[in-house]
């Protein structure tokens, strides 16, 4: 599986690459231009991104707009549903309007910090991306 | 998820939301209860409810709640569609307060910070069973599978998920650092030792140096540096001490509490790797050398990064996680209602109160001041603005106490249900009657009285109310009946719980006090009908020949009078034997702040709530009358006699007067007795500021609660119950 | 980089030390964790609580909470003595209790590598009262400072049993 972890914050970004180093390849890139821009390279280059973790809080351009973006670009390629990327937003913003609205804009699942790592898990499996 | 309460974590609205969805099903399923059956109206509702709770919880990922829900919605919805006639309607009701109180259970163990791991495979078999039933054994019928798109949930639903942050109420994170004796051999491997030992109760553990095992020169690091691990763990630090300090050769070991973005900025600085409870230790990175050299500058540099930045990350949200309240209760905020409402999280209301409590101190220090009895002062402007003041700080105090009033009504209503599973538990055909449920208390009243309501109301289905036969041989045509009343009287809220079963036995309850030894020298004809009663408030005290499982055995009505007490309420019984009882919880409405009455004893300050206060006299010689055992009495009037109380004596305070006619003496009030003080004088009168007693000092007997004086000083409060 | 800004993380790593915060008592020197001190404040009234323990000296205001002080002289079994203006008060806190404690004076804040900090001796007749409230003696420069554990110190190991029964 192919990861791609945004995430401004330094030893957030460790923890995450440690943590999901365990069900596949990660590439860690710091802001959302980066991310976008690391997504876009990898639909390219015909290795695109199975799962993509997202924080929200990230200059440049932020968790939602990187959400936002890479869904147009799925949008645009017309890529069905089965070939989108699954996008779990992570960040310490627990409250109810940030999450519906992460949803609205197209991500499967939200993920507070600190990461309830086995409930992670678990939904990767739901997600069908580990077994 | 409702507009209202976008400010609020999803996991406290998801609580909020399914609780309020369980109680109107539980609120629904009441009503029909005497019909027989559900309308259209009520199908929809139920259904309505178990597909939202279906939902949310699968987005919170509690599965077991999930799909419980979801086989209920099944259910509904093929009565939804498929409209059968004359389906068990008292089975169904079962298996819907069973879903509800299974759910209930779950939410109780999330909101404490706890697994949701109930198993409700049972119920689903037989709901499940159940709908079989109702479809009849044909299992045909174009509604009766579950609708791959059911119509109900236009929107074809996208699985969402929101994980839910590990460190919400229970986890802790700590620093723990041990160093080792100089001559220690293999501190790598005790080091080791340590860590092993704390997996056991780790959620996620770090620790530097980290190659213990492989490397014996971290032997070295450890003695030379000592050795730090980083520990998330719901455990508090004493198991934590324990567990480290089992190897020899430690020679201290520091346990340090900090905050999860600490955790995660020694996690980063460490540079090690992240072992999980549970998981094999990886191969370090790096040399222990270079790790320990590149530490102390990295210490610096990284360890400002990460808490900079997490620090200004998390910060807005770092209050919500850690320091949330786990249960946190709100304002009533029903959407529907036409008047509008906001929620207020408690905890402001609590500070709010504080804050009047501060200002009233505040008032009184500043209208007491020293500065002011300066003679000759000109005040007569001075004293327009206090009043003024006065004024306002009390239109202040009564909005703020009429903010935290809520009807009572939720508290009322919880009580049909349990007059209904407790009376049908027992066969008895019981009605429940509320009146004056909208009538408003303190919210901490209500806390409060939730539990001694509940227990009273028990008391009557289970030992008032006669069992169906025992009604008819007696020739009761009347159904059991309980009435639950609320209203206001002057300053009090009266809360009464009436049935019209069998009273209160006066003669048993006489005999079982003489049996105990607590009459005293008067025959029993003189004892008044609500002495005799009150001794079924005294601990131990039960004249029931049987435990049973909703009543016990007499622990009950001692400790209700005594939660009543807490909130500075009285409990009143009535009853008419052979006809029944009325208990009447009598709690004065506002609570903290109260007029007090202060007067001293040997330069110490006693202070007594005013409407305890009967009047103040001083007395001759005379009027003291001594019994040869000792005790003295008061006289007043030549007809009054009350029992008197030095304060000096009673709490051995040295230089009180002791003449009788020097002092004051106060008549105190308490129920419906009478008490007389001797004090030395009256100081004044306040408004003042109920605090408690440190819990460190021992309950002193007569004592309340302490408040500050307008000087700053602090006072006793005196509570007159104690006193008796 | 200042040394005065090393973080205590840095500090330890170089030598553990820990701070006390020291004060006199019945002629010695005594040291409490400093991770355990609020502050200090000077002896104003205070009111006296009847029927409590005799070193429990009542309740006093500050700032609006009310805490309780002790007199650490009559806790260890000393005579009381007058209150002067060196006569100070420690507002410590131990777990959820807050509690002032009464000294003679205050010397100042002690580092004490815990390398430097001995288990008490066993044999002590001469301050066997006090001896129960003693976990380590730490010793700077010259001097001997005893080192109280604040949890026996405001508590007695009776008393929490009792506070336990209460609860159930």
């Amino acid at each position: 599986m192919r990861i791609l972890i945004a995430e401004d914050d330094f030893a957030s970004r460790k923890f995450m690459l440690k943590f999901l180093s365990k069900f596949g390849e990660c590439d860690v890139t710091v802001d959302g231009m980066e991310a976008v821009d690391a997504y876009l390279m990898a639909l390219e280059a015909d290795v695109p991104y199975d799962l993509v973790c997202l924080d929200i809080m990230m200059p440049n351009l932020d968790g939602y707009q990187a959400l936002k973006a890479i869904r147009d670009i799925e949008e645009d390629r017309k890529l069905p549903e089965e070939e989108r990327a699954k996008i779990i937003m992570t960040t310490a913003l627990n409250e109810g309007a940030n999450v519906n609205k992460a949803f609205d804009l197209g991500c499967v699942a939200y993920a507070g910090k600190p990461i309830e790592q086995s409930k992670f898990e678990n939904v990767l499996r739901k997600l069908g991306l580990i077994s | 998820m409702g507009d209202d309460m976008i400010t609020e974590g999803m996991l406290d609205m998801f609580i909020f939301e399914t609780e309020q969805g369980l109680e109107n099903l539980e609120n629904i399923c009441l009503d029909s209860k005497d019909v027989g059956e559900f309308d259209d109206d009520h199908v929809n509702e139920i259904f309505r409810i178990m597909h939202t709770i279906k939902g949310a919880s699968a987005v919170m990922m509690y599965q077991n709640i999930a799909t419980l829900s979801h086989k209920l919605e099944d259910v509904f919805y093929y009565i939804r569609e498929s409209q059968p006639e004359n389906i068990p309607h008292a089975e169904l009701l079962d298996y819907i307060f069973e879903v509800s109180d299974f759910i209930s259970g779950e939410l109780e163990k999330i909101k404490e910070g706890n697994e949701s791991d109930g198993n409700a495979d049972d119920l689903i078999e037989q709901l499940d069973a159940y709908l079989k039933k109702i479809k009849g054994d044909t299992g045909s019928g174009n509604a009766s599978e579950k609708p791959a798109a059911a119509p109900a949930s236009a929107p074809a639903e996208k699985p969402h998920f929101y994980i839910a942050p590990v460190a919400s109420e229970a986890s802790r994170f700590y620093t723990i650092y041990i160093t080792y004796a100089k001559d220690t051999e293999m501190a790598n491997i005790k080091a080791y030792i340590a860590v092993n030992s704390l997996k056991r109760i780790a959620e996620d553990i770090l620790f530097t140096p980290a190659d213990i095992i492989s490397n014996p020169e971290s032997a070295n690091v450890v003695l030379e540096f000592g050795f730090k691990i980083a520990l998330q763990t719901t455990e508090g630090p004493d198991p934590i001490m324990e567990l480290v300090s089992g190897s020899s050769g430690i020679e201290h070991v520091e346990i340090n509490e900090c905050t999860s973005d600490e955790f995660i900025a020694f996690c980063a600085e460490a540079e090690a790797p992240i072992s999980s409870a549970g998981e094999v230790l990886m191969a370090p990175i790096e040399q222990p050398t270079i790790l320990v050299e590149s530490q102390k500058p990295q210490a610096n540099a990284s360890s400002e990064k990460p808490k900079g930045d997490s620090a200004k990350q998390e910060t807005p949200a770092k209050e919500t996680p850690a320091k949330k309240a786990p249960a946190k209760k709100k304002a009533a905020a029903k959407k529907s209602e036409t008047q509008s409402f906001i929620s207020v999280n408690i905890k402001k209301m609590d500070l709010l109160m504080d804050l009047i409590g501060e200002l009233v101190i505040a008032q009184a220090v500043v209208l007491q001041n020293p500065d002011l009895k300066v003679p000759g002062l000109e005040l007569s402007n001075f004293n327009k603005s206090a009043v003024q003041l006065s004024k306002i700080t009390s239109e202040l105090q009564d909005a703020i106490m009429a903010m935290r009033m809520m009807p009572l009504k939720n508290t009322f209503q919880k009580m049909n249900r349990i007059v209904y599973d407790t009376s049908k538990k027992l066969g008895k055909d019981i009605e429940l009657e509320v009146i004056g449920e909208d009538t408003e208390v303190d919210k901490n009243i209500i806390e409060h009285i939730s539990d001694p309501l509940m227990h009273l109301i028990r008391n009557s289905v289970d030992h008032g109310i006669e069992s169906n036969e025992k009604r008819q041989e007696l020739g009761k045509k009347e159904k059991g009946k309980i009435v639950l009343e609320a209203k206001n009287e002057g300053g009090q809220v009266w809360i009464s719980v009436s049935d019209n079963g069998k009273g209160l036995k006066r003669d048993e309850i006489l005999a079982k006090a003489r049996a105990n030894g607590l009459l005293d020298n008067r025959s029993e004809k003189d004892y008044t009908d609500k002495e005799v009663y009150n001794f079924i408030t005294l601990p131990g005290f039960s004249t029931k020949k049987q435990v049973t499982e909703y009543s016990g055995r007499g622990v009950g009505m001692d400790v209700v009078v005594k939660n009543i007490q807490g909130v500075g309420g009285v409990l009143d019984i009535e009853s008419e034997e052979g006809h029944g009882s009325t208990m009447t919880m009598k709690i004065p409405l506002t609570l903290a702040i109260i007029d007090g009455i202060i007067f001293s004893v040997a330069g110490t300050n006693f202070v007594t709530p005013t409407n305890a206060v009967t009047e103040f006299i001083r007395v001759t010689a005379d009027q003291l009358i001594v019994e040869p055992d000792g005790e003295e009495y008061i006289m007043i009037r030549g007809d009054s006699c009350y029992p008197l109380i030095r304060l000096n004596q009673f709490y051995s305070i040295k230089n009180g007067k002791e003449n009788i006619e020097d002092g004051i003496v106060i008549i105190l009030n308490h129920e419906d007795r009478k008490i007389a003080i001797f004090a030395d004088e009256l100081e004044g009168e306040q408004e003042i500021v109920v605090k408690p007693i440190p819990n460190y000092i021992k309950k002193v007997k007569g004592i309340s609660g302490c408040t500050q004086l307008g000087d700053g000083s602090i006072s006793l409060i005196l509570d007159t119950g104690g006193l008796l | 980089m200042g040394e005065e800004i090393l973080d205590a993380q840095a500090r330890e790593k170089e030598v553990p030390k820990k701070q006390f915060m020291t004060f006199r008592c019945c002629n010695e020197i005594y040291g409490i964790s400093l991770e355990n001190v609020s502050e200090i404040i000077g002896l104003t009234q205070y009111t006296s609580i009847p029927e409590t323990e005799d070193y429990i000296m009542g309740l006093i205001n500050l700032r609006g909470k009310v805490i309780p002080v002790i007199d650490v002289r009559i806790r260890f079994g000393k005579e009381a003595l007058e209150y002067n203006d060196r006569t100070s008060v420690i507002v410590i806190q131990v777990k959820e209790t807050i509690i002032g404690l009464i000294v003679d004076g205050i010397e100042g804040v002690a580092d004490i590598c815990t390398d430097d900090i001995l288990p008490p001796p066993s044999v002590s007749n001469l301050r066997a009262q006090s001896q129960k409230y003693v976990y380590g003696i730490g010793k700077v420069n010259s001097e001997v400072k005893l080192l109280l554990d604040p949890d026996k110190l405001i508590h007695d190991a009776e008393e929490e049993e009792y506070e336990e029964q209460e609860e159930e």
